[in-house]
């Protein structure tokens, strides 16, 4: 370990990383001032025993066994279960709502309006109303017992048949043309080889498996709430201040989230469900579960926008990007606010710094539910279409594309992870693997970028982790924010026995409980980049205060106490870890960490960079795309559970596969109604379709923190859909610009190319 | 909810006198019959399960013609590793049920509710339209609506398509059904089964009210009988067939003697095509079969947004007859 932080202005410590296979080691030596009181930065010297290695998922078990208790398997005595009146309607009014008979029937415990009369209708699934009673089969008669009726106007759930969409050709391409832009088509003339075209995403539905919902009970003037969420506090202030009318105070609320079973972007509220839910139990008088069937999980539950997005440009005679125009447009639901509808499309700036550039983005309405936040919003669309579009460059210009991302790519960590990733994934002679002419299965291969930005930030006012060290040896972590799936636990569970120099098996980790000390929503992968300093802290003070009670038993100085390998004591004088907990008193110690902000000056690197490479096989004759391995290769910053950091990204490439190949909303133009909001016809990747995949995680200390990870959840979802279209695009020889790649579209291509 | 009477027989005789019970539907595995109920899109007095009928209406047996008998509550599971059907003449029928669904639903699933499963068509499955279908309103709504997956032959004012992947290759088969009725028993070759005017207000099948399929017969078959199934898809695991193909041949010394090629998902009722002729007294090649898979489709027309299927049928249908062929 290194030394313990000296005066404020001055710790020497090494960033950067070790290089993988034969790549160089980028390493530095970068001055740090640590805040005050914080644990002593861990750097690129610091031998970790815990983190970063294979542990199992501390909650593993327990959820495989269905131990765990998530939000839907709450079960209260006297629970009523409930469920919500939908609008049938995509736009309109509601002039008449009569709650009287539902009322009335067996069974039915409470009926709330969710909307007034009057109010207006914004889409199909809208919530008119919510009935609580004693089950569901009884709720559901009650719900079409009620008695709504709507003003009906005209609708558009086709979000590029607005009066604002831009005029598309029969192939798909915006046939509008560029506005000026002098110095960009100055550049453009100068070009040797130009390009452009038009790429296409549609509408992905978030739905977690754990559908959105809450159990709610009043006890007097407290709410406890069951609520599967991203967002512990969040949900807890929302709540409050929605019922501040019933006299309601922020501290009285309970919020529990102990397991979720994901979110990705669509659960940072209470959600009108989370809401009626508490409604219904304070007008039942009983505590009230609510959960969302899996047609309103995919219909009024949170989704990620489609996409259209244009671009142009130019490569030099050495193969420079010198021009980059690129317009995009999003099309986000009903609440479309010119500029901040959610459907902004990213697309990667590290490939033209050196180019003229110019980006407009719009979205576009339609009567359709709100796009929410979806793991790394906008990003997996637009690095489809500009990862793609470089491939169509590169291939007028006769560049390899790997080739091509070298001369461009101006981030150093991603230039020795393509060349790491191209030896590892065999690149060269997989590309150079010719088709048969006649071959009814073509394979292909293909390559995408990958960028994020998290460091994790302090809060405001801080995070914190709570660690208790007990009589008997073990140790509690708490954090009241939630762990959605990533690992949390696991990651608080590694940090505290890392510093306290024990087996992780010691070390309890409790979360998404409100009582606990608050942290961050699991939004922007800040979870763990957050909370890694704070819990580290916690158990950095822990472990100060049981060095003060082994000091005085061994009659040593406290600063000569350490612990290590479930050791505490100084170097010739040493208790098991079990010895020295006994000489806590009654109280356990119990400590708060918190997290600091994050190092002033520059991190090694402030982006989180990857890149991924997809095999594709396509049949000719059916246009089916199967992907037959794929590669990626991950900065996460410091790798805390490689398994879990690693499942991260895994499971970011299946669901990449999954949007590239098969995912996508089918709304009824006619009634604005979704077709396929079931796992039958919203097709998702299954088991059989689970292709080779090989993840390399890099280890890069940004020095930002003492316990320096960097966000992973959504990084490695960026490069993986824009890996299978280039993949798709090798193999056929012509690209199929709009996903999902389905058969119809794959036979399009070869129909185009013949 | 509407309550309903949960009936366990306990003897054929019981089941087909509870069938005939008015408002009441036969349950075999409950696949698709108690996913209708879920979403109340089918709401019965009274549901007779046959399941408590296994011995006699479960199992697959050889026939003292050597025919195979498979039991209408015989499961898909059993179907793909039953060694009565480890043969080449029965390979498309195995294959078939291999390619259904997920094994989970294969230990399921019946032989009889897989003929006899509801479309799946998402307008006639979902409450909140009312087509022309069962007579529920006007006019198809997938005709002007979202077609991609809906028929394209075959059809008249409703364009659903028949989902069964065991339909074509037990038809390919020639195979029989044998059903009960007020203690009468017949049987019937399989074609019977379907509609010949598969129209939206008719059922997709033939059987009279409280009509039990109890066994599928599959004839004897010559020993150089061959068949296969192929199907196109979007993805390896569950999911309907887009197209689906089962071929029958008979070669004798390089030659086809006898072919018959039925395809599936395409039309609303499983199709057999008149174009297997044009393989009779010809030797297999290519260029037959590509011959053979275009003239499948001949008389096809495709709706607004499934005219891929026609290109990945007719590429089913090579594929299917090269298999068999092989």
């Amino acid at each position: 370990m290194t030394a313990p932080a000296g005066p404020r202005d001055g710790v020497e410590i090494t960033v950067g990383y070790r290089g993988l296979g034969g790549m160089p080691d980028r390493l530095e030596a970068r001055a740090v001032e640590p805040a005050e009181g914080d644990a002593p930065p861990w750097d690129a010297n610091t031998p970790l025993r815990q983190v970063g290695g294979d542990h199992d998922r501390v909650d593993g078990l327990a959820k495989a066994s269905g131990r765990a208790k998530y939000t839907s398997d709450v079960n209260l005595p006297g629970l009523l279960q409930a469920a919500i009146l939908r609008a049938p309607i995509a736009r309109g009014k509601l002039v008449q709502l009569e709650l009287d008979a539902a009322r009335a029937m067996p069974g039915i415990a409470a009926v709330v309006a969710l909307k007034n009369v009057g109010s207006r209708v914004r889409f199909v699934g809208d919530a008119i109303a919510a009935v609580a009673g004693a089950d569901l089969h009884r709720v559901r008669d009650a719900l079409a017992a009620i008695r709504a009726d709507y003003e009906v106007e005209p609708h558009n759930v086709d979000w590029l048949r607005g009066e604002d969409a831009p005029l598309l050709d029969a192939d798909g391409e915006i046939a509008e043309p560029w506005p000026e832009a002098v110095a960009l088509e100055g550049a453009l003339a100068l070009a040797a080889t130009t390009h452009g075209a038009t790429y296409r995403t549609e509408v992905q539905t978030h739905s977690s498996l754990e559908p959105h919902g809450a159990t709610a009970r009043w006890q007097g003037e407290d709410l406890e709430v069951w609520s599967s969420t991203q967002a512990t506090f969040g949900v807890r202030g929302e709540l409050a201040q929605a019922l501040k009318g019933r006299g309601l105070r922020v501290g009285a609320v309970t919020v529990h989230a102990e397991y979720v079973g994901g979110g990705f972007g669509s659960k940072f509220g209470a959600g009108v469900e989370g809401l009626a839910c508490c409604l219904l139990a304070h007008a039942a008088k009983a505590p009230v579960k609510l959960m969302l069937d899996r047609f309103e999980e995919h219909t009024t539950a949170g989704n990620r926008p489609a996409a259209l997005l244009q671009l142009r440009g130019g490569l030099d005679a050495e193969g420079r990007l010198i021009a980059w125009d690129v317009r995009s447009y999003g099309g986000c639901g009903f609440n479309v606010e010119r500029g901040d509808g959610g459907g902004n499309v990213a697309v990667p700036d590290y490939y033209t710094r050196a180019a003229k550039t110019r980006r407009k983005h719009t979205d576009l309405p339609a009567d359709t539910d709100p796009a929410r936040a979806m793991r790394a919003p906008g990003h997996p669309q637009g690095w489809f279409g500009a990862e793609l579009f470089l491939d169509e460059l590169a291939h007028k210009a006769g560049i390899d594309p790997l080739e091509l991302r070298l001369r461009n790519d101006s981030q150093t960590m991603r230039q020795d992870q393509w060349r790491f990733g191209a030896e590892r994934f065999g690149w060269a002679a997989a590309r150079a693997r010719p088709n048969a002419p006649d071959a009814r299965f073509r394979r292909g291969v293909g390559l995408a970028s990958a960028r994020w930005s998290q460091l994790g930030s302090a809060g405001r006012p801080p995070h914190g982790v709570q660690c208790r060290i007990h009589r008997d040896g073990s140790v509690e972590v708490r954090s009241g924010a939630q762990d959605i799936g990533t690992g949390l636990k696991t990651v608080l569970a590694l940090i505290a026995a890392e510093e306290l120099g024990i087996d992780p098996k010691l070390v309890q980790a409790f979360t998404g409980h409100t009582g606990d000390p608050s942290g961050p929503g699991s939004g922007g992968s800040t979870t763990t980049p957050s909370l890694s300093p704070a819990v580290r802290h916690a158990a950095f003070l822990a472990r100060q205060q049981l060095a003060g009670f082994v000091a005085t038993h061994l009659g040593a100085d406290a600063a000569e106490i350490d612990c290590r390998d479930g050791t505490v004591g100084t170097r010739t004088q040493r208790l098991a870890w079990a010895e020295a907990c006994k000489l806590i008193g009654p109280n356990p110690i119990d400590v708060r960490g918190q997290r600091f902000p994050n190092y002033g000056g520059k991190p090694f690197s402030a982006s989180v960079c990857g890149c991924q490479f997809a095999e594709v096989e396509v049949d000719t004759w059916t246009g089916q795309v199967r992907v037959l391995r794929m590669l990626a290769v991950q900065d996460c910053g410091l790798v805390i559970a490689k398994k879990l950091a690693e499942s991260q990204v895994l499971g970011a490439m299946l669901q990449g596969i999954s949007f590239a190949l098969h995912e996508q909303r089918i709304m009824d133009r006619q009634s604005g109604r979704m077709l396929n909001g079931d796992f039958l016809r919203y097709k998702i990747l299954g088991s059989a379709d689970v292709p080779e995949l090989d993840c390399v995680l890099m280890t890069v200390h940004n020095g930002h923190s003492s316990t320096p990870a960097a966000g992973l959840g959504e990084p490695p979802a960026v490069a993986a859909p824009a890996a299978v279209a280039t993949a798709v695009f090798h193999a056929l020889g012509e690209p199929v610009r709009h996903l999902p790649i389905t058969p119809d579209k794959v036979l399009a291509a070869l129909a185009r190319r013949a | 909810m509407q309550p309903f009477t949960y009936v366990l027989p306990e003897n054929l005789s019981q089941a087909d006198a509870a069938a005939r019970q008015p408002d009441t539907v036969l349950k075999g595995g409950g696949i698709d019959l108690v996913d209708r109920m879920k979403e109340r899109l089918q709401t019965p007095a009274r549901v007779v399960s046959l399941l408590p009928l296994r011995a006699e209406l479960g199992g697959i047996a050889v026939e003292a013609d050597g025919g195979v008998r498979l039991g209408a509550l015989a499961t898909l599971a059993e179907l793909e590793r039953h060694p009565a059907l480890a043969t080449p003449a029965l390979a498309g029928l195995r294959e078939a049920a291999a390619s259904t669904a997920s094994p989970q639903l294969r230990n399921r699933a019946t032989v009889a509710g897989n003929l006899l499963q509801f479309t799946r068509c998402w307008y006639v499955r979902s409450e909140a339209f009312r087509c022309v279908h069962g007579g529920r309103g006007p006019t198809c709504l997938a005709v002007t609506g979202d077609n991609r997956y809906h028929a394209v032959m075959g059809y008249s004012d409703c364009v659903r398509v028949h989902p069964s992947n065991l339909a074509p290759p037990l038809l390919a088969l020639d195979a029989e059904y044998t059903t009960v009725l007020e203690g009468k028993t017949r049987r019937r070759k399989l074609a019977e089964l379907f509609p010949s005017d598969p129209r939206g207000q008719a059922p997709e099948h033939t059987l009279a009210a409280g009509e039990i399929v109890t066994a599928l017969h599959v004839p004897p078959q010559p020993a150089s009988a061959r068949t296969s199934y192929a199907e196109s898809r979007e993805k390896q695991s569950f999911d309907w067939a887009t197209t689906a193909c089962a071929v029958r041949v008979v070669l004798d010394g390089g030659v086809i003697e006898a072919a018959t090629v039925v395809l599936g998902a395409v039309a609303p009722v499983p199709l057999p095509r008149p174009a297997a002729r044009l393989m009779l007294g010809q030797k297999p090649s290519a260029a037959l079969f590509q011959k053979v898979a275009d003239a499948a489709f001949t008389g096809a027309l495709p709706l607004s947004q499934n005219g891929y299927k026609v290109t990945v049928g007719k590429a089913i249908v090579r594929e299917a007859l090269e298999r068999a062929t092989r």
